[in-house]
């Protein structure tokens, strides 16, 4: 299907190699080398039969398609694993801590001012923290692609802003999904069972109201990382960071099919796999789903 | 002196003496003479003892600003970081199509000749040149004693195999544009170890340029190059050695220990070359210290770089322009004086003070631009006259027009655009724009099937040439493979062919002349604008070395002693 969705972009694959102004000859010549000017079902049958085989081709651009990928999804790995550490403990622990504030100036604060921050895009977040951590106070690199060779602390700073916005994004979210959550928890029966029969708060909070009120926001937390994976075209473009939601846009307008097909394959991939790890985390917090445990 | 000078008068060819002529009876300033003699191959220590010999002492000092202002004595060692353009293409020379790529295969390889900031041609690979009596046939010496990074010396063979690549159309190369007409497969033969003769399709004056760093391609290679490869070694005889290249990210180099120019020996110990996607972040880049250097942003992003007193900005008088087609075989600008009408509505004054901040030269509707020194500058300017145009329009019976402006989102081309199309409604044409994506725009780039060559009324932009030659060509010759106005006039392409096989300057100025007058009447393309080549160092940066095709040369480069 993304094959031929890809058909339907303008513009023939040399032409866009060599631009516009290239020659006709040059461009017809090189349609001939990639193979471009042959019928479509035989593209179509040459990139099938390679693809059940494991290989997933070369990109128009004289690059394995592994390659190309390889380093996109490492770089928007460490993006989202950073984003990902920051926000979901931060937005957890608010959640649970409005929840129990439930109405007060502390819930508010977190509440509108989660859904604020979420409200505005990304990008005018990114705009906002160049412009005073990066050119105003000078604490951060403008970009977030770390010279080569760089350390991890080095890499932390050049990764640090775009996670922030990612983490403002996102937080709202999140911290919604935990306060419901711990609200309907810490109304439930088994929670005023449980402070009833003395038990102290802390540890109603973490055995009883957390286990439960947590399970909506894992799933929550699961759909977003092919977004954090794949989607993050815009934060990729003002940070000038190699990851794949520009690798896949580029290879969308270039018509860089091998590329694209793989890499959506891949976004494709992350998703199933986040969704795994939810639900197996699903289980350890919720005795219920585990398998073999009616018996 | 006087008989010094007819001692070197007796040993050089007709062309030099008409040139040193030319220069004697005060037709051409010493400058121009300079870089004619160049042109045609006279050495440097000849010019300038010529120029000295035979001139007078005007215009002596008379050179870009920018370059000037970055002459500076600069501390040997550290590293230039550089902001670039992100490669539109894989780095295979012969795909290379924009400024990332073309300044990337300028860091390693090296071209026959430097077409630098001043449209003087400097020789690199080249040691000299000459053309025969009608520009025909040139002869190249080749420089001995350089070595590819290979370690495997660069020969007169190499020279002819990289041009045949290149002018061989199954190869697909990115040149053969500017080689069509010019040079055909098999017209570059290696006579012995050091001399190259090119045989050309057509005379050409300005050949030279076509084996320069203008025509970004043509980096010398080994003979039998596999240029797929080429993102693997970077191979080439140029002053840095590729140490790491990360496609899309950046490129890290270390100084070539055997560079061959030893007045050209890199100062830094190592060259980074950083790519950016987006003009804004680099930038942000700049402003924020990440790089030394931006080769190259627009006016109109890149205004806060114009007022920030931290950056220092590099300004070069160029001929990259917007063309702003219509269409000459189909209504309404069929008629030459709706043309003309609209010509002369457009507010010239707005688009150069306002949106380009006056980093521009106004534009006289032909591709002469006024850095060319062949454009005849008494050609009179065209100005807004919005009676004249309503006169034009009325006597044509074409009134109340609708036309819709077809053009993509590129740098400032989205704002001329509506300038154009506010403009224009002052004499009753009510212009509808349709601004779309480069893909869009461009289609196939083949008539029939793009936007860009169909269109009745369109905007598309062209980078700089050192020569007008191709500009004069493809977009407005008969046959013209770009010709988006379908301008088809015999007398046009008889005058196009006389300038560009003109070698002496006299005959290049008559015809240019010819073709600017011409152009200014038919107007099948309004030329508004020459916006210049801006590029941005942090002020303590020194001796960069930019030209105006987006070449970036480091090499003498460093921090400020």
């Amino acid at each position: 299907m993304i094959f031929f969705a890809a058909q339907v972009l303008p513009g023939d694959v040399a032409r866009r190699i060599l631009g516009p102004f290239a020659d006709q000859a040059s461009v017809d010549a090189l349609s001939r080398r990639l193979g471009t000017d042959r019928s479509l079902f035989a593209q179509y049958w040459d990139w099938i039969s390679s693809f059940v085989t494991g290989d997933l081709g070369e990109s128009i651009r004289n690059r394995p398609v592994s390659d190309v990928l390889g380093n996109a999804i490492v770089a928007s790995g460490k993006l989202a694993l950073l984003a990902f550490l920051i926000v979901v403990p931060l937005a957890i622990v608010g959640g649970v801590v409005a929840a129990m504030n439930e109405g007060s100036f502390r819930d508010r604060l977190i509440s509108v001012g989660g859904l604020s921050a979420t409200a505005i895009p990304e990008f005018v977040w990114a705009v906002f923290f160049i412009l005073i951590f990066a050119l105003g106070l000078g604490l951060f690199p403008t970009t977030a692609q770390p010279p080569g060779g760089a350390g991890i602390f080095t890499q932390l700073e050049y990764l640090l802003l775009p996670a922030l916005c990612l983490v403002c994004v996102l937080f709202g979210y999140i911290a919604r999904m935990a306060r419901a959550g711990t609200i309907e928890a810490l109304e439930a029966d088994y929670t005023r069972t449980a402070i009833l029969k003395g038990m102290p708060r802390r540890t109603v909070i973490g055995r009883h109201v957390l286990r439960n009120s947590l399970l909506p926001t894992i799933a929550v937390v699961a759909t977003q990382a092919g977004y954090l994976i794949g989607g993050l075209v815009i934060i990729e473009v003002i940070f000038n960071y190699q990851g794949l939601g520009q690798a896949l846009f580029r290879a969308a307008t270039g018509k860089d099919i091998p590329v694209l097909q793989s890499g959506v394959l891949l976004i494709g991939i992350v998703y199933l796999v986040a969704t795994l790890i939810a639900d197996m985390l699903y289980s350890v917090l919720n005795p219920r789903v585990r398998l073999g445990a009616a018996e | 002196m006087k008989r010094q000078v007819d001692a070197v008068r007796a040993q050089r060819s007709e062309l030099e003496n008409h040139i040193i002529d030319e220069y004697r009876a005060g037709y051409i300033g010493r400058r121009e003479f300079m870089r004619r003699g160049a042109v045609v191959g006279m050495s440097l220590p000849l010019v300038g003892f010529l120029a000295s010999a035979c001139g007078t002492a005007e215009e002596a000092s008379d050179s870009s600003e920018g370059a000037e202002a970055n002459k500076a004595e600069v501390k040997k060692g550290g590293v230039v970081r550089s902001g670039l353009q992100l490669p539109g293409s894989d780095l295979d020379p012969i795909k290379v199509n924009n400024q990332g790529a073309l300044g990337t295969l300028g860091q390693s390889g090296e071209y026959l000749i430097f077409s630098d900031s001043e449209l003087k041609p400097v020789p690199r690979l080249a040691e000299s040149w000459k053309p025969n009596r009608d520009g025909s046939q040139w002869t190249f010496k080749i420089r001995q004693g350089v070595n590819f990074q290979n370690g495997k010396p660069m020969t007169a063979e190499d020279v002819a195999a990289t041009f045949n690549l290149h002018a061989d159309p199954d190869n697909g190369s990115n040149a053969l544009s500017a080689f069509t007409g010019v040079l055909s497969k098999g017209g570059a033969q290696a006579v012995d170890e050091s001399t190259v003769v090119f045989e050309l399709d057509a005379p050409n004056g300005n050949f030279p340029f076509s084996t320069s760093s203008d025509n970004y391609n043509l980096i010398i290679l080994p003979k039998g190059f596999d240029t797929t490869t080429w993102p693997k070694n970077f191979q080439g005889t140029g002053p840095w050695k590729l140490e790491k290249y990360t496609p899309n990210v950046g490129v890290t180099y270390t100084q070539n220990p055997d560079y061959w120019d030893k007045t050209r020996q890199p100062l830094p110990d190592r060259n980074e070359i950083k790519y950016y996607e987006q003009e804004e972040a680099a930038i942000l880049g700049i402003q924020g210290g990440e790089i030394d250097l931006l080769a190259q942003f627009s006016a109109v992003n890149g205004k806060p770089l114009l007022t920030d007193p931290n950056v220092n900005v590099i300004e070069l008088r160029a001929a990259q322009h917007r063309q702003l087609h219509m269409r000459t075989d189909k209504e309404p600008f069929n008629d030459k004086r709706v043309r003309q009408a609209v010509a002369l509505l457009i507010n010239r004054d707005n688009i150069v003070k306002g949106l380009i901040e006056e980093k521009a030269d106004y534009g006289n509707d032909s591709p002469f631009a006024p850095v060319y020194p062949t454009t005849d500058k008494s050609v009179p300017q065209r100005k807004q006259d919005v009676e004249k145009a309503k006169a034009l329009l009325a006597e044509a019976g074409k009134e109340n027009l609708d036309v819709e402006l077809r053009t993509w989102r590129v740098f400032e081309v989205p704002q001329y655009a509506a300038l154009v199309q506010n403009d224009l409604k002052a004499a009753g044409i009510n212009v509808k724009l349709n601004v779309t994506d480069a893909a869009s725009y461009y289609g196939d780039a083949v008539y029939g099937k793009s936007p860009w060559l169909d269109s009745t009324f369109g905007i598309t932009e062209y980078g700089h040439r050192g020569v007008p030659n191709v500009y004069l060509g493809a977009p407005l010759r008969s046959e013209g493979t770009w010709n988006s106005a379908h301008f088809k006039n015999k007398e046009y392409d008889k005058l196009a062919s006389e300038y560009v096989a003109a070698v002496d300057l006299q005959t290049q100025r008559t015809a240019a002349k010819k073709l600017q007058e011409m152009l200014l009447d038919e107007v099948p393309i309004i030329f508004s604008y020459f916006y210049f080549y801006l590029s941005a160092t942090t002020p303590t940066l020194a001796g960069v070395n930019v030209s105006a095709m987006g070449q970036v040369d480091i090499s003498q480069a460093g921090q400020k002693a």
